[in-house]
């Protein structure tokens, strides 16, 4: 295979290999095989050299699958790191369903993350869409179905803009390499590319998607969520778009529109994401704050990952993330409430934590390249970051109320602390070692940021601590309350509704007519064919064709099973399809 | 219980305590601000001390008050409006 013949494991062939093996294998053994692909994937990106790899053919156009550089490199290493993480989490799942989609899933996004043209990224990006829908799907419940439909139809939404905009610079430029364009030369087909990237990357008012799918994923299936779908976003517009100014604004936007939300939010499983940093780094598009991107996404998805984990712990013992029904729990989940704390603090960036040595340097960045709007929009945020999601909820699940001895517990899996425990070592690790992940930054700096420094340190507890005491002096007001909060996903489901008004409305109205004038003229037409016919049946035919009918029967039946009438089975068919014709092609080619 | 669960609850009895702490500890902060500066200004302000303790206290507050006494009850309906509406 065109793939490893230059000596490139690509971490995708792992997973891939995984998801075909995995619905064969019987007994309880085929767990430990979950742990194999990601530890593959970390060899291989440790130990590859940069260059590219692995060119093949399809439909007349040349494929690169291994771009492999320092950007693609730190991207994938921490992929591969978190893939190993989550899979430890979810060793316990019984449902094999989950772990191969979580395959199709991680697997698409080495794939976007090597891809060094517009047609594999794109199948990659689709893959990723098909897999995380799933991971919606298989929490079985009423709302996740539902919830899983939006995400699709969304995702669907914006891999279309991509496509169009992708073929629209195929016809423009007349190929499909993926590289970085100019931002002052922007055309309409980079835009809508740049617009596709968007809508993963959960930029506002694309974002609405995000707070509405997380939470109902599966308790392990979101800890893959959140770390890769929006970090394969940042990644792809830090590849293609560094330095278009509209997306240092939406960034900063974005990161003040999330804190906003988050503190008036009441479900623990619904915090959005830090991923306006990194957006507003790429936007600002210096050496400086593209590194803090780069490291904000690497530090994120640790503890965003971890994060998940946590309050992915409080659904499985308790059965609910909601604020207002939990607290008082500390003294019954206390290492949960530990390994939470580490992620709480680590997306705050308190000195100690990774957050603190990846968020100070996008905001650094942005105040040396005299962008003080923006750095002071971001440091709004970082109040907001901690007040809701370092203190508000841990103080509400774990501590506020009277300890609750009544409330019933499932208990804890051991694999699920080891996950977490795994991400806590790397979030405190690269805190005190900031070099452990500055020395991976893909960009040359004039000289290095150094974060441990006194002001820096003193800056950040500040900034904190003072936003501690807002809290304590508003804990009374903050109190979550039972309440959906409408944001910009009400107009999609307007937008919806009103296409799925136009269309069945008319439409219905013409099949009425139709069955209408059927009914009176074509019904006696046919009756009369019909008499002819079994005449002819029962005199001619029968005899002969019975027993090729039991045949057409039989295949009949498999038929029938396949179409379930469910477009999750559609979907997943399809993509079994899909990618058995793609790895015939890849192989051959 | 685990005996690491019971340390944690018996804290509960010390909150007055660990707020004095708290506030302590800020005081602290906030003197040893006025004789740690930044080396060059990144913003104009924050060259005078205390400055990121007001923002983080005066920000803080600001989103809080205006976010669940403004903003949520215009934008809140029932916890499951969208279960009902669709």
């Amino acid at each position: 295979m065109s793939a490893t013949v230059s000596g490139f494991i690509h971490p995708t062939l792992g997973f891939y290999a995984l998801a075909l093996v995995l619905p064969f294998l019987s007994g309880k053994a085929w767990r430990w095989l979950l742990l194999i692909p990601p530890v593959i994937a970390i060899w291989s990106v440790m130990t590859i050299e940069p260059g590219l790899y692995g060119q093949g053919h399809y439909l007349g156009q040349t494929l690169l699958f291994g771009r492999v550089d320092k950007l693609s490199l730190i991207f994938a290493q921490v992929f591969a790191v978190m893939s190993l993480i989550g899979m430890v989490y979810a060793l316990h799942v019984e449902d094999r369903l989950q772990h191969i989609m979580a395959c199709v899933y991680v697997g698409g996004a080495f794939g976007c993350t090597f891809a060094g043209d517009f047609i594999t990224l794109f199948i990659f990006w689709e893959l990723m869409s098909i897999g995380s829908t799933f991971l919606v799907w298989l929490a079985r419940n009423p709302i996740s179905t539902k919830a899983g439909f939006r995400y699709f139809l969304y995702h669907t939404i914006g891999g279309l803009f991509l496509l169009i905009g992708l073929l629209l610079r195929y016809k423009a430029v007349g190929n499909f390499n993926f590289d970085a364009v100019a931002p002052t030369h922007m055309m309409t087909y980079d835009w809508m590319i740049m617009l596709g990237f968007c809508v993963n990357a959960a930029v506002v008012p694309l974002h609405a998607w995000l707070p509405d799918a997380y939470p109902e994923g599966t308790v392990t299936g979101s800890v893959f969520m959140c770390a890769f779908t929006t970090k394969t976003a940042v990644y792809v517009l830090m590849r293609g778009f560094a330095g278009v100014e509209a997306l240092a604004i939406a960034g900063t936007v974005m990161c003040v529109y999330g804190v906003l939300y988050a503190c008036i939010e009441n479900n623990a499983r619904r915090i959005l994401s830090q991923v306006g940093y990194m957006v507003a780094g790429i936007g600002i598009g210096t050496a400086m704050t593209l590194n803090g991107a780069t490291a904000h996404a690497y530090a994120h998805i640790l503890y965003k990952g971890l994060l998940f984990m946590g309050t992915g712990c409080i659904l499985y013992a308790a059965g609910t993330t909601k604020l207002d029904k939990l607290g008082g729990l500390v003294h019954r989940m206390p290492w949960v409430m530990v390994m939470y704390m580490v992620a709480a603090l680590s997306i705050s960036g308190m000195p100690l934590f990774n957050g603190f040595i990846s968020k100070t340097m996008t905001i650094t960045g942005a105040a040396e390249h005299h962008r003080t709007w923006l750095a002071i929009g971001m440091e709004i945020a970082a109040v907001g970051t901690f007040l809701s999601v370092g203190i508000k909820l841990p103080y509400f699940a774990f501590w506020a109320k009277p300890a609750n001895d009544k409330m019933e517990l499932k208990p804890i899996p051991w694999n699920m602390y080891a996950g977490m425990a795994m991400g806590a070592f790397l979030c405190i690790a690269q805190g005190l070692y900031p070099d452990m992940l500055y020395r991976y930054l893909p960009f040359e700096m004039e000289e290095m940021y150094h974060p441990w420094t006194v002001w820096h340190v003193l800056q950040a507890l500040l900034l904190l601590g003072f936003s501690g005491l807002a809290f304590y002096i508003t804990r009374d007001i903050i109190t979550p309350h039972a309440k959906t909060n409408l944001d910009f996903d009400f107009f999609y489901r307007l937008i919806g509704r009103g296409a799925l008004a136009l269309v069945s409305k008319p439409l219905a109205w013409i099949d009425d007519r139709w069955t209408e004038a059927y009914r009176a003229a074509g019904l006696r037409g046919l009756l009369t064919l019909a008499r002819g016919t079994v005449w002819f049946d029962t005199k001619g035919i029968d005899t002969v064709v019975d027993g090729s009918a039991y045949t057409v029967q039989n295949v009949g039946v498999i038929g029938a099973r396949l179409q379930t009438g469910r477009l999750q089975d559609y979907l997943g068919l399809a993509a079994v399809l899909g990618l058995g014709i793609f790895a015939l092609v890849w192989y051959l080619a | 219980m685990s005996l690491f669960g019971m340390l944690l609850n018996a804290l509960r009895r010390w909150t007055g305590t660990i707020a004095i702490l708290f506030f302590l500890g800020l005081a602290g902060l906030v003197v040893a601000n006025v004789f740690i500066r930044p080396h060059e200004a990144e913003y104009v302000f924050d060259v005078y001390p205390g400055f990121w303790a007001v923002f983080g206290l005066v920000g803080g507050l600001a989103m809080v008050i205006i976010m669940k006494k403004i903003v949520q009850p215009m934008i809140s309906r029932g916890d499951d409006y969208y279960e009902r509406n669709s």
